[in-house]
């Protein structure tokens, strides 16, 4: 028996290309070149006072804010608490989106239970939960995060219902040839067919979360970087709500990007464009 | 080693399915099932393997353990498509004591070297040939093939043919193959059923008395050929 006549459509598992050498060429700099002339745009606009500065400062005067606030170290503590609500946020969201969608994207019955309440309440605008929140559980902490919570949970379940109930029935066929139990039926099938949609529900949640922080952080805080932006608008101090706003794009891009890490590495197996280069 | 009595499953009405068959395998015996399509030769090892379980009639097994009576191979590969090749073929089974088997089996379907790639990666004929070692490795009393090569060219399916010719061989499985091309029917088995109808019923039986294996162009499969084209008779359908 040869193989010889039939040969691996690619010819090896690594398949990511060269890095681009050429530094003029690569997607970095082409990437990068609209936003470089446009900030340079911006700055001399603000230099010359074409734009009254006391509505928008100079890219280097946000600059100067952002690194002076930090080097006086009153700018963690915004960091911090921000990313803190954001991540428990996240977590708890998920954490309840994983439960609830595998439960409803596996059983007829919890769907027919679960599924149309849970669409009602997706209707809901999401900050109309606010003042219900602060009136049950407090201005604190916890009424951030439950808001957080909120936002993250519903792509996330969306998702992932779906991605279960389109699992390949050709797939669950082999796992019942096996004499699979319903257990094994879901972590060796159900669940790893079932990641892709999970994930991609993953990121959009974790946006939906940034969101989320914001509006809980505008509508009542006394620290983390949405309260720095109230209090820029009310000291008229525009540096420091731009500032703000280019921490949370960083932090936003950050996060996103370490969990389009994760994607791309543990779907490596997909027949995607993505994976085709 | 399995005995079907009786056995009917029809659906729509009694349009579709097939009705009364009763089939013997003995242990070590290569069955061929051929029919025209819509005949209800899928259903019936959909019914076998227990994927369909509203039939009526008896199905009786001489196996020792059931979690090893069936082992059944899809017209398309079903690969599980995260999992690499290895993976894939040491599916749904305990990994340690199958190893050497499993070894076994990657260098008899002649995948060395191919054990770390995904699915989306082989040919098609590569991911049938992973399909076979999966079914193989759980070591199944009676292998059931739902036209296994159907979907392949021609010269990849003549090789498989090979393969499983070989494995037949090697492991000595009893064997239920569904097909529609009477070539690969006369080159594998040892016995072909002919079912026609919707929904379908069999026809007949004949046997095939020539020592495996056979060539392709043999003169008495030649004349076997005819009478079983003449059985399936197309004009009469």
């Amino acid at each position: 028996m040869s193989s010889q006549s039939e040969t691996a459509v690619r010819p090896s598992v690594e398949r990511r290309g060269k890095p681009n050498l050429n530094p003029f060429t690569s997607n970095l700099f082409i990437g990068s070149l609209l936003p470089i002339v446009l900030i340079i745009i911006w700055e001399v606009a603000s230099r010359n006072g074409w734009v009254a500065p006391y509505l928008l400062p100079a890219p280097s005067v946000v600059l100067e804010e952002i690194v002076g606030m930090a080097q006086e170290g009153e700018l963690w503590g915004h960091i911090s608490i921000t990313l803190y609500r954001v991540f428990a946020g996240f977590l708890l969201g998920m954490i309840a989106a994983a439960i609830l969608g595998a439960a409803t994207g596996y059983s007829r019955i919890v769907e027919k239970i679960l599924d149309p309440m849970l669409q009602a309440l997706r209707a809901i605008p999401s900050l109309a939960w606010v003042p219900l929140f602060v009136l049950w559980i407090g201005i604190g902490e916890a009424s951030k995060i439950t808001l957080v919570a909120v936002g993250v949970f519903f792509p996330i379940y969306l998702n992932l219902t779906s991605g279960i109930q389109g699992v390949d029935r050709k797939l669950i066929e082999v796992g019942r040839m096996y004499h699979f139990t319903s257990l094994q039926q879901i972590r060796k099938i159900i669940f790893p067919a079932a990641l892709p949609s999970f994930l991609v529900g993953v990121r959009s949640g974790l946006s939906l979360g940034w969101m989320f922080v914001v509006a809980a952080e505008l509508l009542g805080a006394s620290q983390g970087l949405g309260y720095l932006m109230v209090f820029g608008q009310n000291t008229s101090s525009p540096e420091l709500v731009i500032g703000s706003i280019v921490l949370f794009a960083i932090f936003g891009k950050i996060t996103d990007e370490i969990l389009k890490r994760i994607q791309t590495r543990t779907l490596r197996w997909q027949d995607s464009i993505e994976n085709s280069v | 080693m399995l005995a079907v009595n009786q056995v009917t499953r029809v659906f729509q009405n009694g349009k579709a399915g097939f009705k009364n068959v009763s089939i013997r395998l003995t242990k070590g015996e290569v069955v061929g099932v051929l029919g025209t399509s819509g005949c209800g030769k899928s259903t019936l090892l959909r019914v076998l393997s227990g994927l369909d379980a509203h039939y009526q009639g008896q199905i009786d097994t001489t196996v020792s353990d059931s979690e090893h009576d069936f082992g059944m191979m899809f017209q398309e590969p079903r690969l599980m498509p995260w999992l690499s090749v290895w993976e894939n073929i040491t599916f749904g089974v305990a990994k340690k004591q199958n190893r050497d088997l499993a070894i076994d089996l990657l260098q008899t379907v002649g995948l060395e070297g191919f054990e770390n790639h995904y699915p989306k990666d082989l040919s098609g004929g590569m991911a049938q040939r992973v399909a076979i070692a999966r079914s193989l490795l759980n070591r199944p009393e009676i292998l059931l093939l739902d036209e296994p090569l159907s979907a392949l060219d021609a010269f990849t399916k003549m090789q498989l043919q090979d393969l499983l010719l070989s494995i037949f061989e090697k492991h000595q499985t009893t064997t239920l193959l569904v097909t529609h091309d009477i070539d690969e029917a006369l080159y594998l088995c040892d016995r072909v059923v002919i079912m026609r109808g919707q929904p379908g019923r069999i026809q007949t039986e004949i046997a095939i008395d020539k020592p495996k294996p056979r060539s392709r162009g043999d003169a008495y499969l030649a004349h076997l050929k005819e009478e079983i084209l003449r059985e399936l008779d197309f004009t009469r359908v």
